[in-house]
């Protein structure tokens, strides 16, 4: 009996093995980059490689499995001292004993970033697992998003991934309900949406509600207990919507979204924004930003409001910015442009001028250089670096 | 019996003669608008599935190859593009509604999806001497141009209609006119050339269909090439496999689909 036991065992197992190996496909990228900036007289380097390995499987026509395993290593500057980068005005109210507190260290990581199984049932959609969570229309900024600050100099690198459960349950035709919730120690701290997405001529539109608990932290008190800086979790109520569409010929979007608070003022976000193409081929967009957590001074900036733009608790520490992007396909396989982002509250501004070419099928080049052309002090300082960056990535 | 046979090797004979008549008789009376009906129908069958090579040669000369799968529906109303290698691009999807009208693209890297407004139908798709326009444009033949018949034509080796075909003052697709060479039995234009949106004159693409088989009762090019005379670069499609009328649901051509 326990023979036969045994041979069933392994006959399941090498039946199961052979079905998953013929449905897994595995696929990925490698990305060695170089970041450098030259702050005062001195020119910084971080090296960075990263692996990252895909795979995916159609465990049957409407169950399917997908994952990726992030390798990074990092060399050259590792230690980055925020304080060394803000006005001495700000750095002047942190006592020295503090000083080390305020070093981002980059340390060789390994992780899973996603992993998630996607149930298509016939009238919905379930997603189960650490995913990726996009909110929203805007290119570089999302009012809505809630999960994720892009980097602005970068706006389309990949997210990571959340631990979410999210069902897409079309209604009729025209509309789809998307619910999700990403769970943490309770219901009562987990993040909730509910959004409703339609269509109305050549306009897609969103009308969106979320429920999150807000991890901010107080940079300027250390909690010696937990070893951090201390946390001031807050709950945040958010509601808005997007639109996204055609007028005049032009591409246009829009996206709101106020943010009631718990404790702290209630404020809102907005991006509007509107895009081209010529016949030229040169494509042209630019993106305006009003948050209203951002100052409209920069003499208000805080050490709070560096710190939680650093470490991306909060999308930006000015008021109003515009991002601009012109972008022109010099040859089949090279891309010229640049971006750049003006601060319209404090008159700060940073220049991007990028370059992609394709090297061949599977290999990419991008470079860009980040010149800030700003007084200290300001968002888009030159005490915050001039530099740029170069990178390669091979797609397997 | 003899007399039998006469009359059955007479009406044989008379039914060819008339078979033979009638069809190049209808032919010289076709207008413009009744050939480009005929092509219409051809390039935008009900439904249909496909799976496609496309390789650019760049103007440098270098070569950069795709493959993609296709899904069109409502006489090519709705489209949707998957695209499987390379690795680059792999599982970004376009679907194209409104003969491209609305186009929504998929990024699977960053999960997002991004409605395109109809200025991107200009822009090439992957960097290839087709736009999206070219790609997913339906019935804009009938709906957003006027054919003009010009005299018929010998086009690389096919007795051909010539058709010129000005765009409609309406209209606001990218090119003010295109000239068509249509093979006579099966309706496949053989070459197109397209013409500036601007200057009329300006013969800026040229597209060369060949290899031409029957698939079910469509005649169909199972290789197509876009020259494009202003980059010096030329985008080759080749049809690795093709299927029509096939029963394909609405809900395949939405944004729930598009990111499956």
């Amino acid at each position: 009996m326990k023979k036969f036991l045994f041979i069933i065992i392994i006959n399941c197992f090498n039946f199961t093995s052979a079905g998953a190996q013929e449905g897994v496909e595995l696929f990925g990228y490698f990305e060695s980059q170089v970041m450098g900036t030259k702050i005062g007289k001195e020119f910084f380097q971080l090296q960075s490689n990263k692996l990252r390995v895909d795979l995916s499987a159609d465990l049957s026509d409407n169950i399917s499995f997908a994952a990726n395993f992030d390798y990074i290593t990092y060399d050259g500057k590792k230690q980055w001292n925020i304080l060394e980068y803000l006005s001495d005005e700000i750095t002047s109210t942190v006592s020295s004993e503090m000083e080390d507190l305020y070093v981002v260290s980059f340390s060789n990581r390994q992780f899973l970033d996603n992993a998630y199984i996607k149930v298509n049932f016939n009238k919905f959609d379930l997603t189960l697992g650490k995913q990726q969570i996009s909110i929203g229309t805007g290119y570089t900024w999302n009012p809505l998003d809630v999960f994720n600050t892009k980097d602005v100099l970068d706006p389309t690198y990949e997210q990571p991934g959340h631990n979410a459960l999210r069902a897409d349950i079309p209604i009729g035709k025209k509309l789809t309900l998307n619910c999700l919730y990403s769970p943490d120690e309770t219901w009562n701290s987990s993040g909730k949406m509910v959004q409703v997405k339609g269509g109305v001529s050549h306009f897609d539109f969103t009308v969106t509600a979320i429920e999150i608990l807000w991890s901010f932290h107080d940079y300027t008190q250390f909690d010696t207990e937990k070893s951090s800086f201390r946390l001031v979790p807050e709950k945040r109520h958010v509601i808005g919507g997007s639109t996204v569409g055609e007028l005049l010929g032009m591409g246009v979007w829009a996206e709101y979204g106020y943010n009631d608070m718990q404790m702290t003022d209630n404020y809102y976000e907005l991006a509007a924004g509107a895009d081209y193409t010529f016949d030229s081929q040169t494509y042209i967009m630019a993106e305006f930003y009003r948050n209203t957590l951002g100052k409209t001074d920069h003499k208000n900036y805080s050490l709070n409001d560096w710190m939680r733009q650093f470490t991306s608790e909060q999308k930006t520490i000015t008021r109003d910015q515009v991002y601009f992007l012109m972008r022109h396909p010099v040859t089949d396989l090279l891309d010229l442009g640049t971006s750049g982002i003006l601060s319209l509250s404090d008159k700060s501004f940073a220049l991007i001028p990028t370059l992609n070419y394709s090297f061949s099928d599977n290999m990419e080049i991008m470079a860009y250089l980040n010149l800030n052309i700003g007084r200290n002090g300001k968002a888009y300082s030159e005490e915050s670096g001039n530099g740029g960056q170069i990178r390669v990535r091979v797609y397997f | 019996m003899q007399y039998k046979d006469q009359i059955v090797k007479i009406a044989v004979q008379v039914w060819t003669i008339v078979l033979l008549i009638i069809p190049t008789a209808y032919g010289q009376e076709m207008t413009g608008e009744e050939i480009i009906k005929k092509v219409n129908e051809i390039f935008n069958p009900a439904s249909s599935y496909g799976r496609s090579k496309m390789t650019i040669v760049t103007t440098s000369g270098q070569k950069r190859t795709f493959e993609f799968e296709s899904w069109s529906k409502d006489g090519g109303e709705k489209n949707l593009v998957r695209y499987h290698k390379p690795g680059r691009v792999k599982d970004q999807a376009t679907l194209m509604l409104n003969h491209a009208d609305d186009i929504w693209m998929f990024f699977p890297r960053t999960q997002r999806v991004r409605k395109l407004a109809t200025h991107a139908k200009k822009q090439k798709m992957q960097g290839s001497d087709f736009s999206y326009e070219d790609m997913g444009s339906g019935d804009t033949f009938i709906t957003d141009f006027t054919p003009v018949r010009l005299g018929d034509e010998k086009m690389n080796e096919k007795i051909c209609y010539k058709l010129e075909m000005v765009r409609k003052e309406d209209s606001d697709l990218s090119y003010s006119r295109m000239i068509m060479w249509i093979i006579k039995e099966n309706f496949v234009p053989v070459v197109i050339d397209y013409y500036d949106e601007k200057d009329p004159v300006r013969h800026i693409k040229r597209l060369v269909q060949s290899n031409i088989r029957l698939i079910g009762s469509i005649p169909t090019a199972m290789r197509s090439v876009m020259y494009n005379r202003g980059d010096n670069s030329q985008t080759e499609l080749e049809l690795l496999e093709i299927k029509y009328d096939l029963p394909l649901s609405d809900a395949m051509f939405t944004e729930r689909s598009l990111k499956k």
